[in-house]
């Protein structure tokens, strides 16, 4: 015999189809760029602009998208006890990091040879702002339910 | 060497400057981002997944400012 009750609600916060489909436009739309600011970067100053135009436009795109991957990743918790300490843990701890990464980064690509810092630094910039719009137009399309996450109370089971 | 000149010696890289600059803004925006999605969440449980995209996008932007900023050092000397 079947158990009438219905099964738990799924607790998964109602954000992650947001944010998975803001990653994956985002890197499509990254692809775009690296391959303008690659393109631009070879006419202007050979292999080394090429190469730091694909270098600029990756560090913007993985670093934008650790947000959203944190916070993928972070809700596969929802529902434990843990789950608010563990969701602002991964994601600020992620945010965290990223900058520490990026400095480190910065400090190290600064004196390479192979470089061309104004190519790196201009599809950075490109980058960055392309995610940020890619973001707000995923956001303002996006429908998510006013209230969700929420489990109703079982009905009661006549025996 | 006059006093004021003594005084107001700086030396090494003003870029190192602009980096704690470029931190101070970002740094005050996430925390208000997060404290005020932390107070949202605490007080509409139900609400988290909405909270959580409006916070995401306040984290993007601002932390923009903080990768723009940083990276001023590629061309700034």
């Amino acid at each position: 015999m079947t158990d009438p009750r219905p099964e738990p609600a799924d607790r998964t916060p109602t954000s992650n189809p947001v944010l998975r489909k803001a990653l994956t436009w985002g890197g499509v739309l990254a692809g775009v760029i690296a391959i303008v600011s690659a393109s631009l970067g070879f006419v202007f100053d050979g292999t080394s602009g090429l190469v730091s135009g694909l270098i600029g436009t990756l560090m913007a795109v993985v670093f934008m998208g650790i947000t959203a991957a944190s916070i993928l990743v972070a809700n596969r918790f929802a529902g434990s006890d843990v789950f608010v300490g563990a969701f602002f843990g991964i994601v600020l701890g992620g945010w965290l990091l990223k900058f520490i990464a990026f400095i480190v980064l910065v400090v190290l690509l600064r004196d390479a040879a192979w470089l061309n810092p104004t190519v790196l630094f201009l599809s950075l910039v490109a980058g960055v702002i392309a995610s940020l719009v890619v973001d707000v137009l995923v956001v303002a399309k996006s429908r998510i339910p006013y209230v969700s996450d929420v489990q109703l109370p079982k009905p009661p089971v006549d025996d | 060497m006059d006093a004021t000149t003594v005084l107001a010696e700086i030396n090494g890289n003003i870029a190192t400057v602009g980096y704690g600059l470029a931190a101070i803004g970002p740094a005050i925006g996430v925390g208000i981002v997060v404290g005020k999605t932390i107070e949202g969440v605490a007080r509409q449980p139900e609400l988290a997944g909405r909270l959580q995209v409006l916070m995401w996008i306040g984290i993007a932007f601002t932390e923009a400012l903080a990768f723009i900023g940083i990276a001023t050092y590629f061309i700034f000397v």
